[in-house]
């Protein structure tokens, strides 16, 4: 692994036990993904992409295979150690936002900054969402923003700890066409300035030109690399 | 950790804004003020008695002696800090113009008594008022019936021994009346400085000393720890613990009920702490998910929710111990007028007691379902479909049983209560399950004879499956509850009116002669005055049992036994007296009557170890009589009707000079009878127990309020599972009905599914719920509470009927929103 190296995944599988036997939803994949850069992991509806992000992310364990985050392997950690490495390297933007629904825009953005014992969690929250242009929605709770404003917040929650690896999931699957541009375009002007590593999955190609390296799955294989 | 606490609070009060937690809190604030107002208002009714009790002594303590105190047992009351004061009573011929009486004169001190009130009247059976000055010197208080006997008015003078007095007054009552209240010659109350006056007291006098003390808990028990050795023979202590048979049955049965409601309340309480707290926790497995995915690890998801259930705990059972506090503060205002006395203020150990059953119940019922979103995988932010396996059965439920078993341990102090009521709920359980999928595949048999809304609602509730079972479960437990309570209540009450109904006797006549009593019979046939029977008593005094001296016979706690101290009132009889009931061995059989055989009043005999077939000996008027112990009765002393310790059959005291006693009501508005009777029958004693008996009644009113009380706990417990069970299945019907009418089903069709639904639901509880009842109210009624057990077929009406419309309307309203808000925006909220 080179240094410019931030993540790396070998021989990656995920099969799941069924009725009939087992099913194999990932298939031998590799994934080497370089610090600044953007993947984007592409293909078809059930083709293994979230299956994926969830290995790389380490909110699942692969059945064979290993992920090394640096120069640590996921494999050997256990729950608690990789939401230890989650809280400390990473940040998430889901396609149905995912935000906590009692809580208020601010007090959203502040539960990652709170995780990681950040004193200052609410100037800094406060800062990320006047960056994303919410400064005048602090105090609202996810039923009272729109769908583009959901992600927004959800966006301001993924950078306030200032992540190493971003992982964006479908981020514009629930937003209509025009909003989903303006989070895109805001989620890559931030990855810019935070020099921050993407990975993204989408199934939505001009999304996908926008990142630096593509992988295209398809029934769980990896069928396309190309930087 | 302050990191924690802070979000804990910061979740929990969203939670709060956003509706979530209210039913747990609800759930867990009855459990709280339930035991916090029964602890509470049991502590003081227990106190109320324990006053009532002493105010009889005059008294916290009573030292009964046949000679002045010695001094050293004087200085060491005085040392500890007792009050003393001491009252001497004799008994002694009153001389007036009219003729002799023996009477039974007491000599007080100023200060007499320490506890209660002397009770006087202002003329000859008129009613009595409480005073605090006793008689002057000089003069004399003297009962209403030595008026009548001695054709006295106020103001005339008596002759006491040597000594000369004014009538001042008429005695009505005073503390402290040694021996049985059933021979007392007309009582006579004087100062003690006059004693000398009547040279009445001689060596060799029959003397009774009461040395009255008083002073705190501690004082009285040390003292009364450090006398108890040195006592002799002749010496008799009495405090508020020695027993009050006259009102220990009711009260019993009173506190039985207290403690079976109570848990009853607690456990419905329970059960709705632990459906809140599975919803809470399913709609918390997004938030756990997001956390963990966020970073967080096991130990802070466990620590943030230990934490949210402390606050909610602590805040739960704070309000609800004060709300429990308020409430039984309530109840003593409500009974102010009923209660003899203002009950003393309970101590802080209700509310402590409360909080303590909160966080308890809370630990017991919600921790397993909460302790669970540990273990939601991160992974759920991408697959929704992920939830945490189910903790296992036993964990969930033997925790809860624990719970319960040990708060109604704490509770009853009676662990044959306790196990039997947990079998028997236990034992219903698992038949109710049975029963509840039986009635459900039975429903779906019959679905193809019925319409299609009622087919609607059996195969939604069949799809259901494992949910609708513990819902009809759920229901038909909080059906039986009320049910079991009302009923229990409704019995217990009226047993309590049909043992002291209207025209409960309040006279008692004593030392009828053989020759009067016909003609004393007849005299109240006459005025229309019906009465207990009459029954011949013969005076005599229990020596051996199995040839050993009592003395030596019985424990070392028995020898106390006022029993064994005094000549006992023994009678014969051909049949059980009513209010009595053969408890072990049998009544005495019509041919071998006249054997040497007696029947015992049963808690004397388990007090005094005496058990069938047993050889006791009397001495009756110098003479030994020997008799076998063949039955052993339990007697309702509540009765006011002569009752007896000793009854033996027919043809065996015979022989003894005997005298006879009946009881009869009177009217207020006829006491003029009683002078008739007293100058008809001048030997004859009557005693008025009407203050005895409004006293008891008075106890009786006091506990059924506090039984209905409690019964209030139980149906807001009632409620509580209610609205916890409606909630369980709340989003997913409200998701199911938002997509039948997007589908273009129409309101009314919506709406008459979800009727159609929860009233099956209803029925088939109500149906479960009649037989629970049945069954734990036999095992109740007849091991415990001793009542007549029948079949009680307004329950299979009402239970089901009841079911049925209470589900039904509350189903519906709790799942108006689908009727009320379009299809997308619930879509969208769900």
């Amino acid at each position: 692994m080179t240094n410019r190296c931030l993540m790396s995944a070998h021989h990656l599988s995920k099969t799941v036990p069924i009725q009939s036997g087992s099913l194999t939803i990932l298939d031998n994949v590799a994934v080497e993904i370089n610090r600044g850069d953007s993947l984007a992991i592409i293909g078809a509806s059930g083709s293994g992409k979230s299956t994926l992000l969830g290995l790389l992310a380490g909110l699942d364990v692969p059945s064979a295979g290993e992920v090394w985050l640096e120069d640590v392997c996921l494999s050997t950690l256990d729950e608690d150690g990789r939401a230890r490495l989650r809280a400390a390297h990473m940040g998430f933007v889901f396609q149905s936002f995912q935000l906590l629904p009692s809580l208020t825009a601010l007090e959203n953005v502040m539960l990652p900054l709170e995780l990681t014992v950040s004193k200052d969690a609410m100037p800094q929250a406060r800062d990320w969402l006047e960056r994303v242009g919410l400064g005048t929605r602090l105090d609202h709770t996810p039923r009272q923003l729109s769908g583009g404003e959901q992600q927004r917040v959800a966006i301001a929650r993924a950078f306030a700890t200032r992540p190493a690896l971003l992982f964006a999931d479908e981020p514009t699957g629930n937003l209509d066409r025009n909003t989903g541009a303006r989070v895109i375009d805001l989620l890559f002007e931030l990855n810019q300035a935070q020099q921050t590593t993407l990975v993204l999955v989408t199934h939505d190609s001009s999304l996908a030109d926008r990142c630096t390296t593509h992988l295209q799955l398809d029934a769980g294989r990896c069928v396309e690399t190309r930087a | 950790m302050m990191r924690t606490l802070r979000l804990a609070w910061r979740l929990l009060h969203r939670d709060w804004r956003a509706g979530e937690v209210q039913a747990l809190l609800f759930a867990l604030a009855i459990a709280a003020a339930t035991t916090t107002a029964v602890t509470g208002f049991s502590e003081r009714l227990a106190l109320t008695l324990t006053q009532q009790t002493t105010d009889l002594l005059g008294a916290d303590l009573v030292l009964e002696q046949s000679q002045p105190i010695q001094p050293d047992w004087l200085a060491r009351a005085l040392n500890t800090g007792l009050q003393y004061t001491r009252a001497v009573e004799f008994a002694s011929m009153a001389v007036a113009d009219a003729g002799l009486q023996l009477v039974s004169v007491k000599a007080v001190g100023v200060d007499y008594p320490l506890r209660g009130a002397v009770r006087v009247a202002a003329e000859p059976f008129g009613p009595e008022q409480p005073v605090v000055q006793m008689p002057e010197p000089g003069s004399l208080w003297i009962e209403s019936r030595l008026f009548a006997m001695l054709k006295l008015q106020l103001g005339d003078t008596l002759r006491i021994g040597e000594a000369d007095f004014t009538i001042t007054r008429v005695l009505g009552f005073e503390p402290s009346r040694g021996g049985n209240i059933l021979n007392l010659s007309p009582r006579v109350l004087m100062r003690l400085e006059d004693l000398p006056r009547t040279q009445v007291i001689q060596p060799g006098s029959r003397v009774t000393y009461f040395n009255l003390f008083a002073g705190t808990t501690t004082d009285i028990t040390s003292f009364r720890d450090w006398l108890l050795p040195q006592l002799v023979d002749q010496d008799r202590l009495v405090d508020a613990r020695t027993g009050r048979p006259a009102i220990a049955n009711a009260l019993d049965k009173a506190e039985h009920y207290l403690g079976l409601a109570s848990v009853v309340a607690i456990a419905l309480a329970g059960v709705a702490v632990a459906m809140a707290a599975r919803r809470y926790s399913a709609r918390h497995y997004d938030v756990s998910a997001m956390l963990r995915c966020l970073g967080a690890v096991q130990r802070d998801i466990v620590a943030l929710y230990l934490l949210q259930m402390l606050i909610l705990g602590l805040g739960g059972s704070l309000v609800g111990a004060a709300l429990g506090w308020l409430g039984q503060l309530g109840l003593v205002q409500l009974l102010a007028g009923l209660l003899p006395l203002t009950p003393p203020p309970a101590g802080p150990l209700p509310l402590i007691i409360g909080v303590a059953t909160g966080l308890i119940t809370l630990a017991g019922f919600a921790l397993p379902p909460v302790l669970r979103l540990r273990q939601v995988s991160p992974l759920r932010v991408l697959r929704r479909d992920l939830a945490p396996l189910p903790a296992r059965a036993w964990v969930v439920y033997g925790l809860a049983l624990l719970t319960l078993l040990a708060l109604m341990w704490r509770y009853t102090e009676d662990l044959r209560l306790t196990l039997s009521v947990a079998g028997g709920a236990a034992a219903s359980a698992l038949l109710m399950l049975g029963l509840a999928l039986g009635l459900l595949a039975l429903l779906r048999r019959l679905r193809e004879h019925l319409g299609a809304t009622w087919r609607f609602g059996i195969n939604s509730l069949w799809r259901r499956g494992a949910a609708s079972v513990s819902q009809i479960f759920a229901f038909g437990l909080v059906i039986m509850a009320v049910s079991l309570t009302t009923l229990l209540r409704t019995d217990l009450l009226s047993s309590w009116q049909t043992q002291l109904p209207e025209d409960t006797p309040n006279q008692f006549a004593i030392n009828i002669q053989p020759h009067e009593r016909g003609p004393f019979a007849d005299m109240l046939r006459t005025e229309g005055i019906d009465s207990a029977p009459v029954y011949p008593v013969v005076r005599g005094r229990m020596v051996a049992i199995n040839n050993l001296p009592v003395r030596t016979a019985v424990s070392k706690e028995a020898q106390d036994n006022n029993a064994l101290h005094r000549d006992l009132n023994l009678t014969w009889s051909a049949s059980v007296p009513e209010g009595n009931r053969i408890v072990a061995g049998d009544w005495f059989a019509a041919t071998t009557s006249a054997l040497a055989e007696v029947s015992v009043e049963s808690k004397l005999a388990e007090r005094l170890a005496i058990k069938l077939g047993d050889e006791l000996e009397f001495l009756i008027a110098d003479q030994s009589l020997k008799a076998r112990v063949t039955s052993l009765r339990s007697v309702e002393w509540d009765s006011f009707q002569p009752n007896f310790y000793m009854i033996f059959p027919p043809g065996m005291l015979e022989q003894f000079p005997s005298t006879a006693m009946t009881s009869f009501y009177l009217a207020p508005d006829r006491q003029a009878v009683l002078q008739q009777l007293v100058a008809q029958f001048p030997a004859v004693t009557i005693l008025d127990v009407g203050v005895l008996l409004g006293e008891v009644r008075r106890i009786f009113g006091q506990v059924t309020l506090a039984v209905e009380y409690i019964l209030m706990f139980v149906l807001l417990a009632s409620l509580a599972v209610l609205f916890a069970v409606l909630a369980s299945s709340h989003d997913e019907r409200i998701q199911e009905g938002a997509l039948l009418r997007a589908l273009g089903a129409s309101r009314r069709q919506v709406r008459s599914s979800h009727f159609a639904e929860f009233a099956l639901l209803g029925l088939l509880a109500g149906l479960l719920a009649a037989i629970g009842t049945e069954l734990i109210s036999a095992l109740l009624y007849t091991q415990i509470f001793h009542l007549d057990y029948h079949w009680k077929w307004p329950l299979w009406i009402a239970a089901p009927m009841g079911g049925l419309l209470i589900v039904a309307i509350a189903g519906a309203w709790g799942t108006r929103k689908i009727l009320s808000q379009p299809p997308a925006v619930l879509l969208r909220d769900t």
